[in-house]
């Protein structure tokens, strides 16, 4: 199985590289196709707290792309209340077998620290964000404390 | 016919064998046959340890000739006569040529020579395949490939380390993945008595027509005509199975020239293993991947209906990574999925044909036969299929007037029906109704190619996933994506 080879090597190499911003990285040994992870943003005003994903491989992985939901709920225009993330990286069109899990973590912590308003999944928070980010910046802090993990202490 | 010749030729020739008590008794014998010009074939046990020179004694008196007048061709190679037939890339039935030499007759003792320039000599003299080697062929890049026979083993001439070049094919007899091997022919007689002027030097002087020159030994009078005219007689290249005994000159293999050994241990970009061989695909990057992850990569884009209807190569999928004009161009590639995968691509793959030529696939359960139909003609029959006739616009049983919307149906069926049924009742009772209320109830029709959408959540610009519609369309509107769709109802 490609999927399954594939994924043991890239699971291997994140844990080895300590990645700061994607930790407590946890797969069930009988379903490598399902990870969870921690992801601890750097930027205001998410640095107040870690949010829990999901990343869920395909059977037919690397040809098809991996799906990542939140698991915490996130005060952020590129993610929904259902957890769904738009992350063009994973998108049908563009994603491409060669794209590493590591690249993709990287991109979706990329935009969790830098929202991007122009292609929103909540329009009401992109237009938040772009109108009054003093506003923005105040609930998303607000509901970071509120809703989100606690961060690793190191 | 000439087969049939040839076999009983061969059973003669062992009985006279037997009866003579065989003068020549060879163990581990090689049965090949050798054509003589003008058509004749006879059978040859050769003794794999034999050079060319035995060949020769073999044979020469068989055409009434002496040794020294007879030249062996084989693989577009004059054989010289210090090459052992081990060294010949020769296998069980396969076809030796035995031309008489023109013109110039040969001495029987070697000109005088430094070894060096022998050592060249035997190399030149070997058939094709035993002198190309993989380096020339692993990349189409001449530049690139000539420096990498300098990288390797730099001399030939010891022909120690030498490896002999990878062909992959399909072969139709064994009806899998096999080596390959390539040999040469006339491009006007079909002779294979045809020597090459010079080697092929990459996998598009071999794919293409008309790319090496050569000269055509049979003698027949149209070739003849051609050297005459001062026109050259081109090369043509083909292959064979090497792992089943030939079945003669129509034996023959597709090459899957992707398929390369993995001589730079490049790592599949799929899953990331180092093996061999692998496929190449024909991006300016060359992209590696497995052979496992080649199939998974065709399976999974068969399943979703992604792979490409190209004008030119025909129903075909591009390098995995993306990368701009990397079809693949010859679709025996796709013969590496299983028969019934195989089978399916086929299907897709005309189906894919019928739709796009502006035909329909007839709707019947069962049949799904592709019928092309004039422009403007509505009534549609499924002649040579299953004789349902119907509707091109609503796809039901042909009518006349307006087409009735599908809902309606079942009522109208039911008022006809003799029985008394629930029209309620009978429509849930319906064999697959349930997957068609779902379609119907969670999808809509992409506005350019109809194909059954589903929004799973998002804005409403959608993007038709099917390979080349990819059109952009507002779930709302059910029409093209527009600045008022994205000011209006982005997002609901």
């Amino acid at each position: 199985m490609a999927a399954t080879r594939r994924l043991q090597k890239e699971l291997g190499d994140i844990r080895n590289s300590g990645l700061k911003s994607f930790r407590d990285i946890q797969v069930d040994e009988t379903n490598i196709l399902t990870w969870q992870g921690l992801i601890v943003p750097e930027n205001a005003p998410y640095n107040k707290g870690a949010f829990k994903i999901e990343i869920n491989f395909p059977a037919e992985y690397p040809f098809k792309p991996p799906k990542i939901n939140f698991k915490t709920k996130i005060y952020h225009p590129n993610i929904d209340e259902k957890g769904q993330v738009c992350l063009p990286i994973i998108s049908a069109e563009n994603w491409k077998p060669a794209t590493k899990t590591d690249q993709v973590i990287q991109a979706l912590v990329a935009l969790v620290n830098e929202p991007e308003p122009e292609h929103p999944l909540r329009g009401d928070l992109a237009e938040e964000y772009l109108k009054d980010k003093k506003k923005f910046t105040k609930n998303a802090e607000e509901y970071t404390k509120k809703h989100s993990e606690k961060r690793p202490a190191d | 016919m000439g087969s049939i010749i040839g076999v009983l030729k061969n059973i003669l020739c062992r009985m006279l064998q037997l009866l003579s008590f065989g003068k020549k008794t060879i163990t581990n014998s090689l049965s090949v046959y050798v054509k003589i010009s003008g058509g004749r074939t006879v059978a040859v046990d050769l003794d794999p340890t034999w050079d060319i020179k035995n060949v020769k004694e073999v044979v020469a008196p068989r055409l009434g000739l002496e040794p020294n007048e007879v030249k062996i061709i084989f693989a577009g190679k004059e054989l010289g006569d210090k090459i052992k037939i081990s060294e010949c890339d020769l296998g069980q039935q396969s076809i030796l040529h035995a031309v008489k030499v023109r013109g110039r007759l040969r001495t029987t003792l070697p000109p005088p020579s430094t070894s060096l320039i022998e050592d060249i000599d035997e190399q030149a003299s070997k058939p094709l395949s035993e002198t190309l080697n993989d380096t020339m062929f692993s990349n189409e890049d001449s530049s690139k490939s000539s420096s990498n026979i300098d990288d390797g083993s730099t001399n030939s001439g010891e022909g120690t380390n030498r490896t002999n070049v990878h062909f992959y094919v399909f072969c139709p007899t064994c009806k899998a993945l096999k080596t390959g091997k390539l040999r040469v022919r006339c491009h006007f007689c079909k002779s294979g008595a045809f020597t090459v002027h010079s080697d092929p030097q990459s996998w598009n002087d071999v794919l293409e027509p008309k790319q090496i020159t050569g000269l055509c030994e049979n003698g027949s009078e149209l070739c003849a005509d051609i050297l005459n005219n001062k026109e050259p007689t081109f090369a043509e290249f083909y292959f064979k199975c090497s792992e089943h005994t030939s079945l003669g000159e129509q034996d023959q293999a597709v090459p899957l020239y992707l398929i390369r050994p993995n001589l730079r241990d490049v790592p599949c970009l799929a899953c990331t293993d180092v093996s061999d061989p692998v496929v190449v695909f024909p991006c300016t990057e060359g992209h590696v991947t497995c052979l496992d992850c080649f199939r998974q990569y065709c399976i999974t884009r068969l399943t979703e209906r992604q792979f490409w209807q190209h004008p030119e190569y025909g129903y075909t999928l591009a390098c995995p990574a993306g990368c701009p004009d990397s079809f693949i161009k010859e679709i025996h590639h796709f013969r590496l999925l299983n028969d019934t995968q195989y089978a399916q691509y086929q299907r897709f793959g005309t189906e894919e044909f019928v739709l796009r030529s502006g035909g329909v696939l007839c709707p019947q359960p069962g049949c799904g036969m592709g019928i092309l139909i004039d422009e403007g003609c509505v009534k549609v029959a499924c002649i040579n299929g299953c004789g349902y006739v119907f509707c091109r616009l609503c796809l039901q049983g042909y009518h006349v007037g307006e087409c009735r919307s599908a809902d309606t149906e079942i009522g109208a069926n039911a008022e006809a029906c003799s029985y008394n049924v629930d029209p309620a009742k009978a429509s849930e009772a319906r064999w697959d109704e349930a997957s068609k209320v779902a379609i119907k109830v969670l999808t809509k029709p992409c506005p350019m190619c109809r194909t059954p959408t589903e929004r799973d959540g998002g804005c409403m610009h959608m993007v038709c996933t099917r390979a080349g519609c990819n059109f952009h369309w507002c779930w709302v509107c059910q029409t093209p994506w527009t600045r008022e769709c994205m000011g209006n109802h982005w997002f609901g």
